[in-house]
């Protein structure tokens, strides 16, 4: 299930981000993706919740800016 | 096209990208907001039908200054965003009295005028008619906002042309409901008012204008007739026995399918039969049934016999001379459906729905298939109509130029010198800014705060406006006088993208040279440092008279002697200096 999630959630940021999923690490973040600006992160926002079928937290989503955390929210949304 | 969710649309959109060998069909996307998701979905919903096409998205808020760029382009596409039109319009307007809002509506409506005399010569111009629904679809009565969006609604059919198309933005947002075509988040945050969901309706919406001006109309509808034309089967039922009278439920429906063939046959649109029938029993229903309405005099083509539809569906292409492409085919039964889906799969079919209610409107939502961008008798009447009307209003509004048009907006700046309570700001600012940032360093608000503190260094806020509203600081300028006192190095030069495209970038360079000037300095030293994003800047310097020293790697160095400078004045920037 995790790993499913993982790779779902990877793969929308392949698309959003124009790379490769290989290249997306466990580590990835706007630091480590060069197009990850902001424009692109409303991009992802957006992408996931539609993935998902779930709407992020206005609060958070400025924050949600490196893989493990989108996986902890994303996991913790689509369990509930 | 709904199924698809955005990233998958992303990923087969990059992936229909390389077809070059097809035409290259460009379009310009203008806003005033920030719209660039339609960017994908429109290029993807256009290369699925074989354009290809690519979206260039404008800077925003810059509607009318791109409009005058002068590259050839396929077509343009504006989001003309009633609440942006100045910034909070939503409320702000409910606050104001007649005679401001009408400031407002005239500024607005020399804007259109000007834009749209601008593109003149583009090929097709898709413009959103204005819409309040965002902000007053639950409100009873009328509101200031309604109405204007109404006013500026006349107006832009008052310009109407024949490549000026209007884009009804309110059925798009009724086919899918308010809640799922806007996002308040993030327009709230990023002026980003619409969601996927809206984007995706909207590029299948627009799609029949391109289909249209790509030549890919199509231009024959042909018909089975039992179950398609008439309920029941003529060889079985017999001429007494099939329904299309409007007295009953079903045969309601069938006389309208029948008058909405009629009405397209009007419109120029070839009707054909292709049914497996005798002829004669066929044509005697045509000739004198009295419930039917569609008659031969509307029919263009005929294949009734028995043979197979696909022999049939390919004559008619070849005796009317028109590519299988250019049909569309209507049949009840599946089977005939998915032969022809297989075996011509250029041709366009349409099943008679089983939910025979749902006929009418299914078969009206294909008319979008025969969409043609030449005018009408009727729209040629309308644009005579207009065009005095619209004269009228070109010389009450008209700048015959960008810098009529920039002094009218009566910009002002208000210059602040190392402002501590700016540090914040700055230090975003030298973060976010990515297009106009001739160095692109990144400070955090601690070293902002130093260099404030640095009596070598000093940074210069830019605070602008103009009639309409206060941007806010959105331009600095980080000096350094490290290398002794008559000389000076530009560590940071940028702008946000809100204010581009005004010339304020030349009134700023002006300034600085002339306080350089005044505390002696005589050369004044700059770089280009590209990055990824700041292309539209890499000969800025050059514009304002620097001199190109050495280029080491991809960093141009210039150099500017302030004693040579003449600079030209921008007289309707004014400057309100607290800064020397």
């Amino acid at each position: 299930m995790e790993d499913k999630l993982e790779a779902q959630i990877k793969n929308v940021m392949s698309a959003i981000f124009d790379i490769p999923t290989n290249q997306i690490g466990d580590d990835a973040s706007s630091d480590t993706i060069e197009s990850w600006d902001s424009l692109k992160h409303m991009n992802l926002i957006v992408g996931l919740e539609e993935e998902f079928d779930i709407e992020f937290n206005d609060e958070d989503i400025g924050s949600l800016l490196n893989l493990k955390l989108i996986k902890l929210f994303v996991e913790e949304m689509v369990t509930i | 096209m709904r199924g698809l969710k955005y990233s998958e649309i992303l990923k087969i959109n990059k992936k229909l990208e390389n077809h070059n060998e097809l035409y290259a069909y460009d379009i310009l996307l203008l806003s005033n907001v920030i719209v660039h998701q339609a960017k994908e979905i429109t290029e993807y919903t256009l290369r699925k039908e074989g354009i290809n096409a690519t979206v260039e998205l404008g800077d925003y808020d810059n509607i009318v200054q791109e409009s005058q760029q002068q590259k050839k382009l396929d077509a343009v596409i504006i989001f003309w965003e009633l609440s942006n039109l100045i910034d909070g319009l939503q409320y702000k307007i409910e606050l104001l009295n007649r005679d401001e809002i009408d400031v407002i509506e005239k500024k607005i409506k020399s804007e259109i005028n000007f834009t749209l005399k601008n593109l003149e010569s583009c090929p097709l111009i898709l413009i959103n008619q204005f819409s309040s629904f965002q902000f007053s679809s639950l409100s009873i009565g009328t509101n200031n906002l309604d109405n204007l969006a109404h006013r500026l609604n006349s107006y832009l059919e008052s310009c109407i042309h024949p490549n000026l198309k209007l884009v009804n933005l309110e059925k798009i947002i009724a086919s899918i409901g308010i809640q799922n075509s806007f996002d308040s988040r993030y327009y709230y945050s990023s002026k980003a008012p619409y969601t996927i969901e809206f984007f995706k309706a909207y590029s299948q919406f627009i799609k029949p204008f391109f289909m249209s001006a790509n030549g890919r109309s199509k231009k024959a509808l042909i018909f089975d007739c039992d179950n398609t034309l008439w309920q029941g089967i003529l060889g079985e039922d017999g001429f007494n026995g099939i329904e299309m009278s409007p007295e009953t439920k079903n045969g309601a429906i069938y006389r309208e399918i029948q008058s909405i063939a009629i009405s397209l046959s009007r419109r120029g649109v070839l009707i054909g039969l292709c049914s497996k029938n005798n002829l004669k029993d066929v044509d005697e229903v045509l000739a004198s049934h009295p419930d039917m309405v569609l008659r031969d005099e509307h029919i263009t083509i005929k294949k009734v016999n028995w043979s197979d539809k696909i022999i049939n569906l390919k004559e008619i292409s070849t005796e009317l001379n028109i590519g299988l492409d250019s049909l569309v085919f209507i049949d009840d039964a599946p089977f005939e459906i998915n032969l022809i889906k297989e075996q011509l799969p250029q041709v366009a079919v349409i099943q008679v729905p089983e939910k025979l209610y749902e006929y009418p409107n299914t078969l009206r939502s294909s008319l979008e298939f025969f969409y043609n961008l030449s005018c009408t008798e009727e729209d040629g009447k309308k644009v005579e109509m207009y065009r005095g009307q619209t004269q009228r209003e070109n010389i009450k509004h008209d700048f015959s130029t960008i810098d009529d048009y920039l002094a009218s907006l009566e910009l002002k700046v208000i210059i602040h010198k190392d402002d501590t309570s700016l540090a914040s700001r700055v230090s975003q600012m030298t973060q976010k800014t990515n297009q106009f940032n001739l160095t692109t360093k990144r400070y955090t608000e601690s070293e902002i705060l130093k260099f404030i503190h640095n009596p070598k260094i000093t940074i210069y806020t830019f605070d602008v406006s103009d009639k309409f509203g206060d941007s806010g600081v959105t331009g600095l300028c980080i000096v350094n006088r490290n290398n002794g006192s008559n000389n000076c190095i530009l560590d940071t030069l940028l702008m946000s993208c809100r204010i581009i495209g005004r010339n304020l970038e030349y009134a700023l360079m002006n300034y600085i040279v002339d306080v350089m000037a005044g505390k002696g300095v005589q050369t004044i030293q700059a770089a280009y440092i590209p990055s990824p994003k700041n292309m539209q800047v890499k000969n800025f310097y050059e514009s304002c008279s620097f001199e190109l020293i050495n280029e080491s790697g991809s960093v141009k160095n210039y150099s500017l002697n302030v004693g040579n400078c003449s600079s030209k004045q921008i007289e309707y920037i004014r400057l309100i200096d607290y800064g020397r």
